[in-house]
């Protein structure tokens, strides 16, 4: 039986705003020096699935950066390996990926070139260790055509996932995609798919310019049970998250520095892969102080580090404070700055004695009151926050705003954007 | 540009770095956390645009085979040149081991030959230091020597540890005395050395020297060829005791360090392992200090060095102290001025280098004198247990080679010599 792998990596992820804006979701860092994508390829390669394909769309360019000829999870095979496919021109007029069933028919091609018996469809913007071998056999022992990973979900969340009812030998008997009504169960879909190769062709290929196919839960899965076709729950016990939101980003990251967090990263049972980039070891000054924190090579820090993740290369100054906050590669925390609740992207620069994360934490961010309103306050990539800012909850710097686009003050309340 | 390409003598078997060098050749020795030695002259060859390079081993290669494979980390795999390493081998003309750096080369001299490069770059594999050749190389070219060494100005009380030149007008040097133990010359080679390559081969088959500083560079003086010095005004350190293994470490702490680490224009290339970042616990207090990734910090961690995946227990004390790969310091351990290898457990409430009594090492008196302690690879210290100072504690110690005692004396060595 031979199994590739298919991952969706083009989604904008618009809710985690400037953190996705210059990169596909797959692509934004996490715990440090890992980027979301990689806990899906590092699964594949665990797994033993060593083809693999990364569909791309939104902003690749980080993406391929930094996977590349996928070195770092030993993709970079002559049989095999990783490959990324982007969307394509041709001669019947493809246009731009529709959807995540969209994506794959367009790429039916690999599909049949890699002779695969089954095809797991996996998404890139997920955080959690699998084994998809168990879930393989029990695909095939069950005769199925598709199987799908599931977890029960809390109640109130059921309208955010694909919800199923299943019978007793987990046969999927009725499938509901984002339901608004909550009486449907709590099984939800993890998005994870195993195919059969054939059975997978013949439905994507059934869409009508009428009647397209461009998604697996609003499209494909209800026609499969409809058309009777095997489709099978495989429920995973485990951690699973997808850090969709902000506020889930940075709960999911501060959560990493809890004493024994529900995500070991500290085992070599099932290493997590990534390009580690070249940076000596982390340096923490004789004054420094730093507590209940992750801290990547290339850190410098000279302040107080308290309950963060530090991404390579941070430099904290003397005197700086960084609290509950998330600090990506090569920021810049200036003289007694301090941070609290904040979410830091790259190379983002704190002036001296800048007060990041003050005031009230009830006041909703105004343009996006849906997506920051848990308190934490977003510096997109490159800003440069002036000396002696005062910066309140909630708010949005976006990427590549310096001195300039800040009021005369220099203060910006709770809520506001720039 | 002159084309050159670069030997490094990774071969040497280092008594002198102790239980460091017991398992592994000396530029295998891990140094600043996630490096080893030889990662700075490779960095340097390919940061200097050398990217055709041989490396010869002959001590225990294991590690070294490991870390360097085919040149990954330092773009070195490559369809030409990139790195190679040539091991002992029997047949030929010399057979037998390499008794020494000349000696080595001289076993390869086919090798030599067959380079397509003018010159040949002589480098040491235990060496740490941020150099750029190009200089060098110009100069060589351009003064049309046979032979030029880097050197660099020493203290007048540390002659004795080095090879010291005389140097005539123009940078010519007119003599070279080993390791004299007074000197009015203070200038010390580094045992960097350009060679046109012919030249090479014509000394290396003339004779049969044994190493490039004790019989090479007097010999090639006395045949009056033009040799010349290139002054390096940079940090260098050679880190073949395992005090000045131990300081080199520690000035790394500084504030501002002499060897600068965090130069983007300098990469020191690594065979990284693939770990998360360090962890630091609730009551964690570290200061001073480096931690490379994989690191779990629960404890206290005062000027230390800590390698990739260590783990300070809570309660732990790591003070003045190297510690390798993987170690494990368990709860309400004390580590002050120790060097532990990797794989190493320090059991729960160990107190390691205790006290004042600062008894020389028995076996190795003249290098273990400093109070440094010192635990091989795989050790197992029991719990509770104390170590004085200049302790040598063998690779693979485990519970029974420390007996029944409560406490081992300064100066002890514990466990089987494994060299």
């Amino acid at each position: 039986m031979r199994t590739i792998a298919m991952i969706l990596a083009g989604g904008e992820g618009t809710r985690l705003t400037v953190l996705s804006e210059d990169r596909a979701k797959p692509a934004v860092p996490f715990a440090g020096k890992f980027r979301i994508i990689d806990f899906t390829l590092s699964n594949c390669v665990n797994s033993g699935i060593y083809t693999a394909a990364v569909l791309t769309q939104y902003r690749p360019h980080s993406l391929n950066d930094h996977i590349g000829i996928g070195k770092p999870w030993d993709l970079d095979r002559s049989r095999g390996g990783v490959r990324l496919l982007q969307p394509y021109q041709a001669r019947r007029g493809q246009n731009w990926y529709a959807g995540t069933a969209d994506a794959i028919y367009q790429n039916l091609d690999f599909i049949r070139q890699n002779r695969a018996d089954n095809v797991v469809i996996l998404s890139g913007d997920h955080i959690y260790k699998m084994d998809y071998r168990p879930m393989i056999e029990y695909h095939i022992a069950k005769g199925a055509d598709l199987t799908i990973g599931v977890m029960p979900v809390p109640l109130e969340q059921t309208d955010r996932f694909g919800i199923m009812q299943v019978d007793e030998d987990s046969r999927i008997v009725q499938f509901f995609e984002k339901p608004k009504d909550r009486d449907k169960g709590n099984l939800a879909s993890m998005g994870i798919y195993v195919f059969n190769a054939n059975v997978l062709e013949r439905r994507l290929s059934e869409g009508r310019p009428e009647k397209p196919r461009n998604d697996f839960g609003k499209d494909i899965i209800p026609a499969m049970i409809n058309a009777a076709d095997r489709v099978y729950a495989y429920r995973f016990e485990g951690y699973w998250v997808d850090v969709g939101t902000i506020d889930s980003y940075w709960t999911t990251s501060l959560e990493l520095l809890q004493p024994n967090p529900a995500l070991d990263l500290y085992t070599d049972q099932w290493p997590v892969h990534t390009k580690s980039e070249e940076r000596p070891p982390a340096k923490v000054g004789p004054q420094a102080k730093v507590v209940s924190s992750m801290v990547s090579n290339g850190c410098v820090i000279r302040g107080v580090v308290i309950n963060s993740v530090l991404s390579p290369g941070v430099y904290v100054s003397p005197g700086a404070v960084v609290e509950n906050s998330v600090v990506m590669n090569d920021a810049w925390i200036g003289p007694g700055a301090r941070l609290d609740k904040v979410v830091v992207d790259k190379k983002a620069v704190i002036g001296a004695g800048a007060l990041v994360g003050i005031g009230d934490e009830k006041v909703v961010n105004e343009q996006m009151p849906d997506r920051l309103f848990m308190g934490v306050t977003v510096i997109g990539k490159s800003a440069i926050i002036p000396d002696g800012a005062r910066i309140g909850r909630n708010v949005l710097i976006n990427s590549r705003r310096d001195e300039g686009d800040f009021p005369a003050d220099k203060i910006v309340g709770d809520g506001k954007t720039i | 540009m002159a084309s050159v390409f670069a030997m490094i003598m990774a071969g040497g078997s280092s008594e002198q770095l102790s239980v460091l060098t017991e398992m592994r050749a000396e530029p295998a020795v891990p140094f600043g956390g996630k490096f080893r030695l030889i990662d700075f002259p490779l960095s340097n060859c390919v940061n200097s645009g050398i990217y055709n390079i041989a490396v010869l081993t002959q001590y225990k290669p294991r590690s070294l085979n490991d870390h360097i494979g085919i040149g990954k980390p330092w773009d070195l795999d490559r369809a030409t040149g990139g790195v190679r390493l040539l091991q002992p081998y029997r047949g030929g003309p010399y057979g037998d081991w390499q008794q020494g750096t000349a000696d080595a080369v001289r076993r390869n001299l086919d090798f030599v030959l067959q380079q397509a490069e003018a010159h040949v770059l002589i480098l040491a594999g235990d060496h740490i230091y941020l150099m750029d050749y190009q200089p060098m190389l110009r100069q060589h070219e351009q003064s049309g020597a046979d032979l030029t060494v880097a050197v660099r100005r020493v203290n007048s009380h540390e002659t004795h540890r080095y090879g010291i030149v005389t140097v005539g007008s123009d940078d010519r040097i007119i003599d070279f005395r080993e390791k004299p133990r007074r000197s009015q010359e203070t200038l010390a080679s580094m045992g960097i050395y350009v060679f046109r390559k012919e030249v090479l081969a014509e000394i290396l088959e003339d004779g049969d020297y044994i190493d490039f500083g004790k019989h090479v560079l007097p010999a090639i003086l006395k045949q009056q060829r033009h040799v010349r010095a290139y002054a390096f005004p940079g940090y260098w350190a050679d880190v073949g005791t395992v005090q000045a293994y131990w300081e080199a470490n520690m000035s790394l702490l500084s504030e501002e360090p002499a060897l600068n680490l965090y130069d983007p224009d300098w990469v020191v290339h690594t065979k990284s392992e693939e770990r998360a970042p360090a962890k630091l616990g609730v009551h964690a207090q570290v200061g001073g200090s480096l931690l490379a990734n994989g690191c779990r910090v629960e404890g206290t961690a005062e000027r230390s060095v800590l390698s990739p995946g260590v783990f300070v227990a809570e309660g732990a004390i790591v003070r003045d102290s190297v510690i390798l790969y993987d170690a494990v310091i368990e709860a309400g351990a004390i580590v002050d001025r120790c060097i532990v290898d990797k794989n190493v457990v320090i059991g729960a409430g160990a107190h390691v280098g205790e006290g004042d009594d600062n008894t020389p090492n028995a076996t190795l008196p003249e290098v273990l004198n400093t109070g440094l302690t010192l635990i091989g690879e795989n050790s197992v210290v029991p719990e509770g247990l104390v170590l004085g100072r200049n302790v040598v504690v063998h690779p693979r110690s485990e519970a029974k080679a420390f007996g029944k005692k409560k406490k081992i004396a300064s100066g002890t060595d514990v466990g089987a010599n494994l060299r």
